[in-house]
C-alpha cells in the first residue's frame, strides 16, 4: 500500500469516512513531499486556507510524509498534528487528544449527549491485548479548562451504568486479564451527574475491589484521567484496602502557580492539590504518583514557571507527562496569543524533565534489592530481554527469552536503576490461581 | 416538534433587553433545566455548532433563564445572539460549574463579590436567589453605563468603580479601590471577570491577609 492508502486505512478503522471535497471535511491532512519546493509551497498555501476555515468550522489538520527540518519547525506552528509515517498507528490517539473519539463528535449535525454516548458505550469492545483491557466508565467534561477542547467536543459529564462496568470488570478478571483501566475524561467525577441515583466513584471502586476478592485471581485496576477537584480521601482509603486496586495514582497538576491555574480555569488551587497529595502519601505511602504538566501556557512568566518547578521538586512524582503548550482548536485559550516562544517552552521542558529525573532516579535506586511483582508486557528493545510494569506502573526489564511469560505477573528482584526504568532478575513466576 | 426541539436543546427566547449598545440580556425558556446560583450554561445560535459559556444572570427560582451578554467585535457567537429576538431560539446546554456558594454556610457567611463588566452576572444570580445574603459587590467598569441594572442590588452593598469616567461611586480602577478599603478577613471572596483583574485582585487580597481557601475565581475569556 502507498503511504496515502495506509493513512486512509487507519482513519477508516478509526471510524472516519472519506468525503469528496475538502470543504466537507472535519479532518484534513497532507502527506508532504520535500523533493520539490513547489510541492511544499502548495502545503503552505493549503494550510493557510484551512486555518482561516477554522474560524467557522471544526477542523483538525495534520501533516506527515517527507518533511525537511526547517519546514517541520514551521509546520509545528501551522498544523494541529505532525507525525512521521512510523507513528501512523498513533494517529487516532493523536486525534483523540483533540477530544475526538469517533466521527460523531466532529459532525456538524447536533447530537444530544445521550444519543452520542449511547453509541459510544455500545461500541463492542475489541481488546487488542489478551491481558490488558480498558473500560470506559465516564464521558465528557464539566470543568472547562481553558487549554482543552474536550467540553466542546465531548459534551457534559455522563456516567455509564455501574452494573455494566462491574459486569465487564468481572468478566475480564475471570478471563485472566492482568490489568484493567477504568477510563474517563474526568474519571473520578463518575456518578456526579446522576444526583445520587448512581454509585459514586469511591463506591464503584469499592465494588471493583470486592470483585477482586471474589474472583481470586491477581489483577490490577487503574483509572485515568482524574481531576484533582474531585479527588477525595475516600478514594485513597478504598485503594489502600483492596489488593486489586493499583497503587498508582495519576493526579494532573498542569501548573504549580496559582495564577496560571486560575487562567487555566482548573477549579483547584495549589493549596487544595497539596492537601490531596498529603492525604495520598499518608493513606497509600507505597503509591507511585504520575502527573501532567503544561509548560509555556499563554503568558506564563519565568517566575510562574519556577513555581511549577518547585511543585515538581515538592511532590516528587514517579512520572510526569510534560507538554509544551500549543493552542488546541476549539479551546478557550485558542483565542489567546500563544505568547511564550518555542525556545522558552523547550527550555522549561528541559528544566522540568531534569527536575523530574532527580526524584525518579532516587526512587528507582531505593528499589534495588527489593523483590517486586511485575506484569510482563512485551519483548524489550534490548535483545534477549522482556519488559513490563510494576504494580506502580514503573517500567522494568529483565533477561529472558521465554515469550510465554508475556501477559503473566512474575516476581523480579530489582538489580539496577535508571532515571525512568528499572532492571531486575527473574525470581519466580507467579502460580496462576 | 417539541421533542425534536428538546433533542436539539433549543429554547425559545422570551425577551431581549438591550442595556447598552453592546450589552444585552437574553431571557429564554427554562424548560427542565435546574441549576445552582453561580453556574453557567453553554449557549449558541440555533443553526450553529458553536456555543459559549455564560453565567446565569437570573435567579434560581425564576421561571426562565437569563444570560448577560456583551457583544465581541468580530466574534463568532455574540453578534449573532445580538440579532435574535423574542420568538427565536437558542441552543442551551445543561448548567454546570463550581463557582457557587456553600449551601450549608451561605447565610452565616459574609461575601465580597468582585466583578468586572459582565462578570457581575453570577453575583446578580446569587443575590437575587438569596435575598438574605450578607454581601458587598465591587463592580469594575469603564463607564458608569456598564453598571448593568445596578438598582437590582441594595445600594449600600454595591460599589461601582468606573475607570474612564467619574460617574461611578469610585472614579478609578477596581483594583485601586480594593487597595484602599479594609476587608473583613472572614469574608468569602468571589472574583469574576477578566483574568488580569483577577490576578491583580488575588495579589491584593493575599497582601491583605485573606486566606487562599477563601478566594474563589471564575475567569471570563
Amino acid at each position: 500500500m502507498s503511504d496515502s492508502e495506509r493513512v486512509a486505512s487507519v482513519l477508516n478503522a478509526a471510524g472516519c469516512e472519506r468525503v469528496e471535497s475538502e470543504e466537507e471535511a472535519n479532518i484534513i491532512g497532507i502527506l508532504a513531499c520535500s523533493v520539490r519546493q513547489k510541492a511544499i509551497d502548495k502545503v503552505y498555501s493549503k494550510i493557510s486556507k484551512w486555518n482561516r476555515w477554522k474560524e467557522k468550522k471544526n477542523l483538525i489538520t495534520f501533516v506527515s510524509g517527507c518533511i525537511l527540518p526547517a519546514d517541520k519547525e514551521k509546520f509545528l506552528k501551522l498544523f494541529d498534528i505532525i507525525f512521521t509515517m512510523p507513528e501512523l498507528p498513533q494517529l487516532p490517539k493523536m486525534l483523540g487528544e483533540y477530544g475526538i473519539t469517533n466521527p460523531l463528535s466532529l459532525s456538524s449535525e447536533p447530537q444530544t449527549a445521550s444519543e452520542e454516548i449511547k453509541l459510544f458505550w455500545n461500541v463492542k469492545p475489541k481488546y487488542d491485548s489478551k491481558f490488558e483491557a480498558f473500560i470506559p466508565i465516564q464521558n465528557g467534561c464539566n470543568k472547562f479548562c481553558t487549554f482543552c477542547a474536550v467540553p466542546y467536543t465531548r459534551g457534559r459529564e455522563i456516567s455509564r451504568p455501574s452494573e455494566e462496568i462491574l459486569a465487564e470488570v468481572k468478566e475480564l478478571a475471570e478471563k485472566g486479564y492482568k490489568t484493567i483501566t477504568l477510563l474517563g475524561q474526568n474519571v473520578n467525577s463518575y456518578g456526579l451527574d446522576k444526583d445520587g441515583k448512581e454509585v459514586s466513584f469511591p463506591e464503584l471502586l469499592e465494588k471493583v475491589g470486592q470483585i477482586g476478592e471474589e474472583v481470586q485471581k491477581e489483577f490490577w485496576v487503574y483509572f485515568t484521567s482524574p481531576h484533582p477537584r474531585d479527588m477525595s480521601d475516600d478514594i485513597f482509603h478504598i485503594i489502600a484496602k483492596y489488593d486489586c486496586l493499583g497503587k498508582q495514582i495519576h493526579l494532573p497538576l498542569q501548573s504549580g502557580d496559582e495564577k496560571v491555574l486560575i487562567k487555566m480555569n482548573r477549579k483547584h488551587s495549589l493549596a487544595k492539590y497539596r492537601s490531596t497529595m498529603e492525604s495520598l502519601r499518608a493513606i497509600i505511602p507505597q503509591a507511585t504518583v504520575f502527573t501532567d504538566i503544561i509548560v509555556g501556557f499563554t503568558d506564563e512568566t519565568d517566575e510562574q514557571f519556577e513555581n511549577t518547578r518547585k511543585a515538581m521538586e515538592e511532590f516528587k512524582y514517579n512520572m510526569a507527562y510534560i507538554a509544551m503548550y500549543s493552542p488546541r482548536p476549539g479551546a478557550a485559550a485558542y483565542r489567546w496569543e500563544d505568547s511564550v516562544s518555542l525556545e522558552d517552552k523547550k527550555k522549561r521542558f528541559a528544566i522540568l524533565s531534569e527536575e523530574l529525573s532527580k526524584h525518579t532516579y532516587e526512587y528507582n535506586k531505593s528499589l534495588i534489592g527489593q523483590t517486586i511483582k511485575v506484569l510482563v508486557r512485551e519483548k524489550d528493545r534490548k535483545t534477549g530481554y522482556l519488559s513490563g510494569h510494576t504494580a506502580g506502573k514503573l517500567v522494568i526489564r529483565f533477561e529472558s527469552d521465554n515469550m510465554d511469560l508475556i501477559g503473566q505477573i512474575v516476581e523480579l528482584k530489582v538489580s539496577n536503576a535508571a532515571k525512568f526504568s528499572l532492571e531486575g532478575e527473574l525470581v519466580t513466576k507467579e502460580v496462576e490461581a | 416538534m417539541k421533542n425534536n426541539r428538546n433533542r436539539l436543546n433549543l429554547h425559545e427566547i422570551l425577551e431581549v433587553r438591550h442595556l447598552t449598545d453592546s450589552t444585552f440580556v437574553i431571557r429564554f425558556e427554562k424548560n427542565d433545566l435546574n441549576f445552582t446560583a453561580g453556574q453557567h450554561v453553554c449557549v449558541g445560535p440555533p443553526n450553529g455548532i458553536h456555543t459559549r459559556e455564560y453565567s446565569i444572570y437570573s435567579a434560581v427560582e425564576d421561571p426562565y433563564i437569563e444570560i448577560l451578554v456583551k457583544e465581541v467585535e468580530n466574534g463568532l457567537i455574540t453578534p449573532v445572539l445580538k440579532k435574535l429576538k423574542a420568538g427565536d431560539s437558542v441552543v442551551v446546554e445543561e448548567p454546570v460549574g463550581y463557582f457557587s456558594l456553600n449551601e450549608k454556610e451561605k447565610l452565616n457567611k459574609k461575601y465580597l463579590f468582585i466583578a468586572t463588566g459582565t462578570g457581575i452576572s453570577p453575583f446578580h444570580c446569587m443575590v437575587k436567589s438569596n435575598p438574605d445574603l450578607k454581601y458587598e459587590i465591587i463592580h469594575g467598569v469603564r463607564t458608569a453605563e456598564e453598571g448593568y441594572e445596578r438598582t437590582e442590588y441594595t445600594q449600600k452593598r454595591y460599589t461601582l468603580c468606573s475607570s474612564r469616567d467619574k460617574s461611578g461611586d469610585y472614579a478609578g480602577r477596581l483594583t485601586n479601590y480594593l487597595q484602599e478599603i479594609q476587608i473583613d478577613k472572614d469574608s468569602e471572596v468571589y472574583l469574576c471577570g477578566n483574568c488580569n483583574m483577577i490576578h491583580d485582585a488575588y495579589d491584593i487580597l493575599e497582601n491583605k491577609g485573606i486566606p487562599n481557601e477563601q478566594i474563589h475565581a471564575e475567569v471570563y475569556f
